[in-house]
């Protein structure tokens, strides 16, 4: 595993003259500080694969915190951005597996935030790196790579989209175990990249860790007190994920996009004090599920299968409700199931004084038209709507893995 | 634009010409209506014509013939409950909703005669299911008539000076034309297109004030106190007055929704909590204290109608609302000039408080109008 001292750090490094090669000497002497028996439960040391086939922080299991970050690509040519994507991979290699960082003479800032300490934990970081359709314009020449269907995010009816909040060249997904180590790769990669790219805009999610702990068996709760995602794809299932989350060999994509998967994310406001003084009856309606059980209504259990076609009227599950809509289990909708890897995210007051709180919403698909948009399609109109506001976000697609240290993020994307 | 009701046009259209489907007695959850026995034999449904009052009904359906049975209530074609597999010499419970209105019923197999359920309410009325809220409804109506028109009257002088270029006027007309809009926001706000077009605000926008699709009092609003211009703006002027014309239409064939009358005041108190408490409506002309009394105002109306069935139920809670109605009604007073009121801008940091103390306690008291009368 590679320290600190990548290309881009080497002629930092080497400028530092004699001093900066010593204590380099020096560091790199260093006993390892990991604890040699790591304590069982000690989730700081939980890994996720950074050298596969696919980017992990996709069907990886989702870990409590998530950063979503998006950038303006500030490289002016094909070969800046060739560098951006070769030192991204290399940040997101060393800071999703760990290591020691290198002491700097103290009389310069230290490379490294300090913020997981002298040796930085994986914590189980994942980063995904996915590109907006905006680095498919004429500064690259990337024009006719851009994966089909790759567009701008436009307004939903019910949205109220802040441009300030929208879209980006380049999509950051941070998912670990706990915020600082999210904030704390963030913050490598804006002060390793400041030529390369600027932060847009952010948003940061959590999840209750004991749910998460039970992944697969509980299901979290949204801000709205919902079980949110029962009938969520199992990321376990591989054949089912080439068939409805990664862009497979002898689709229409470019050739370079097989492995990858698009990305949707939606900032979604929940007025949740209204929501609080909404009848339980009509909130159960309204999505479609008990609140205490989350059990289909007129069901038992969480997981019992709603039987739509036995109820064409909607008696038990209004046809307008969230999860009639959002998965009708029909067999022409089956295309447009989606990977949810939703998170909650809370962030100060409106102006009015009310809580700014609700989901932050990202999903993957291998066709954005099939899958995120036919949803919403469905969606556009449900009551629901009356108590979330979408407001930002945008649609982005998810770069194949990296396979190996020779190989780098965007790599196949930028020699076609 | 409102904390926007999600209803299309269509689905709102749909809904008044099922006025009743969802309206249930809150006894009906207390003490079960004992169901109305149906049996279906080899020869069909016994008896083969029912009738039952709208609202809700439980239908104990008993197979007492050969084959597993599935029995459905029709409407025209479309099958509005059923109840699956019902094996022989078994019954089952089929609850459902119904508004009045004449209905089938299947009876085991294809080949037998269909049952006929007639569906009672004496009349169509708005709340024929809840006979003591019609009354109500019939006043709110006439109330919500009334302020279609004033704000089709007041609309239509407004965009005429702008059209006029008289700047002044225009700016004068301003406020007293929106108040009839948000005095009857819970119901105007159910024609979502309408409702974007005439009151929409630039934050709905991803290009904020520079959206193209951007129309409406607060466009105006912005032309005339921003940017301090009646130029170029004939196009939006004549769609507006348009939008209230439609608006006046539509409401005219509507049958209020008693979910949406009921709920009514809570829905406008949750807008001035959510909107008007922080200036941000009308951020150009600083009117938001018009807006807020004509929310305050119109959820009131509907309060005040809905009052003497309240204090049967619950006369504490009545008591409490009467008291921050009157809180928020002094505290406004304070700021009135004249038929109008001073710029949002006088509004003092204790008066904000005191006010955002009594919405947010109103907003609680007042959800509980639908649940308290049983309307869901």
């Amino acid at each position: 595993m590679r320290g600190f001292g990548g290309p881009g750090r080497r002629g930092l490094l080497m400028g530092l003259g004699a001093a900066g090669s010593a204590l380099a000497a020096r560091a790199a002497t260093l006993p390892d500080d990991r604890p040699a028996d790591a304590e069982e439960g000690d989730s700081t040391q939980e890994r996720q694969p950074f050298y596969a086939r696919h980017q992990s922080g996709i069907t990886t299991p989702q870990p409590a915190a998530a950063l979503v970050a998006a950038f303006d690509v500030l490289a002016e040519d094909r070969a800046e951005l060739e560098q951006l994507f070769r030192l991204l991979t290399e940040r997101c290699a060393f800071l999703t597996q760990g290591g020691a960082v290198t002491p700097l003479d103290p009389k310069l800032p230290p490379l490294d935030s300090g913020v997981l300490g002298p040796r930085v934990f994986p914590d189980n970081l994942t980063v995904t790196a996915a590109v907006g359709s905006s680095l498919f314009d004429d500064r690259f020449g990337l024009e006719d790579a851009r994966p089909r269907r790759l567009v701008a995010m436009t307004g939903h009816p019910n949205d109220a989209l802040d441009a300030e909040v929208c879209h980006g060249d380049l999509l950051l997904q941070f998912n670990a175990n706990t915020a600082e180590t999210n904030i704390h790769a963030l913050r490598d990669i804006l002060k390793t990249m400041p030529e390369q790219m600027s932060l847009r805009w952010k948003m940061e999610g959590f999840l209750p860790p004991h749910t998460v702990k039970k992944q697969g068996r509980d299901t979290v709760r949204n801000l709205m007190g919902f079980k949110d995602g029962t009938a969520n794809l199992d990321p376990r299932d591989g054949a089912l994920m080439d068939r409805n989350v990664w862009v497979q060999p002898g689709s229409d994509e470019p050739a370079w996009a097989v492995g990858g998967s698009y990305q949707a994310v939606r900032l979604i406001r929940m007025m949740v004090e209204r929501w609080d003084r909404t009848p339980l009856q009509e909130q159960e309606t309204i999505f479609g599920r008990d609140k205490s059980e989350g059990a289909p209504l007129g069901m038992g259990r969480e997981h019992d299968e709603p039987d739509y076609a036995a109820d064409p009227a909607g008696v038990r599950i209004p046809r307008d409700a969230h999860i009639r809509l959002a998965n009708p289990r029909t067999e022409d909708t089956q295309s447009s199931l989606i990977l949810r890897r939703a998170f909650n995210y809370s962030r100060g007051l409106t102006k009015a004084g009310q809580l700014d709180m609700g989901l932050l919403f990202v999903c993957f698909q291998a066709d954005l038209e099939k899958g995120f948009l036919a949803v919403q399609e469905r969606l556009n109109g449900e009551p629901l709507e009356e108590y979330i506001k979408p407001f930002g976000g945008g649609y982005f697609f998810a770069l194949p893995g990296v396979l190996s240290q020779d190989d780098f993020l965007g790599r196949a994307l930028l020699a076609g | 634009m409102t904390l926007a009701s999600s209803l299309t046009r269509q689905s709102i259209v749909a809904a008044a010409a099922l006025l009743g489907l969802h309206v249930t007695a809150a006894a009906a959850a207390d003490k079960p209506v004992p169901p109305v026995a149906v049996t279906v034999t080899d020869k069909g449904c016994v008896p083969a014509s029912l009738t039952v009052p709208a609202g809700r009904t439980a239908f104990r359906i008993k197979n007492d013939s050969r084959r597993a049975l599935e029995w459905e209530i029709l409407q025209g074609v479309t099958v509005v409950a059923e109840r699956e597999n019902i094996l022989p010499g078994f019954a089952q419970t089929l609850t459902a909703t119904l508004a009045a209105g004449d209905y089938q019923m299947t009876c085991g197999l294809l080949s037998n005669p269909k049952g006929t359920l007639t569906v009672a309410a004496g009349t169509q009325e708005a709340g024929a299911a809840f006979p003591n809220l019609a009354k109500p409804i019939a006043a709110y109506r006439v109330y919500v008539l009334s302020e279609v028109d004033a704000l089709v009257t007041a609309t239509a002088a407004f965009t005429e000076a702008v059209k006029a270029g008289k700047l002044d006027e225009a700016r004068r007309l301003y406020a007293p034309a929106r108040v009839h809009y948000e005095r009857i926001e819970p119901i105007a706000e159910l024609f979502n297109d309408l409702d974007g077009s005439i009151d929409a605000r630039a934050d709905d926008f991803e290009k904020k004030e520079q959206d193209p699709t951007w129309t409406g009092f607060h466009r105006l609003e912005k032309a005339l106190f921003a940017d301090k211009t009646t130029g170029g703006l004939d196009e939006i002027a004549d769609k507006l007055a348009a939008d209230t014309v439609e608006l006046r239409k539509r409401l005219d064939e509507l049958e209020l929704p008693v979910k949406n009358v009921v709920g009514g005041p809570a829905e406008l108190i949750e807008e001035v909590a959510s909107k008007k408490i922080s200036g941000e409506e009308d951020r150009y002309s600083h009117a938001d204290l018009w807006d807020f009394q004509a929310n305050i105002d119109g959820a009131q109306q509907i309060y005040g109608l809905l009052k003497p069935l309240l204090v049967a139920q619950n006369g504490k809670l009545v008591s409490r609302i009467d008291g921050n109605f009157t809180k928020v009604d002094a505290t406004l007073a304070k700021y009135k000039v004249g038929d109008g009121f001073k710029s949002y801008d006088a509004l003092t940091a204790p008066d904000k408080n005191a006010l955002k103390r009594s919405i947010t306690a109103l907003a609680e008291d007042l959800s509980k109008l639908r649940g308290t009368l049983g309307v869901d």
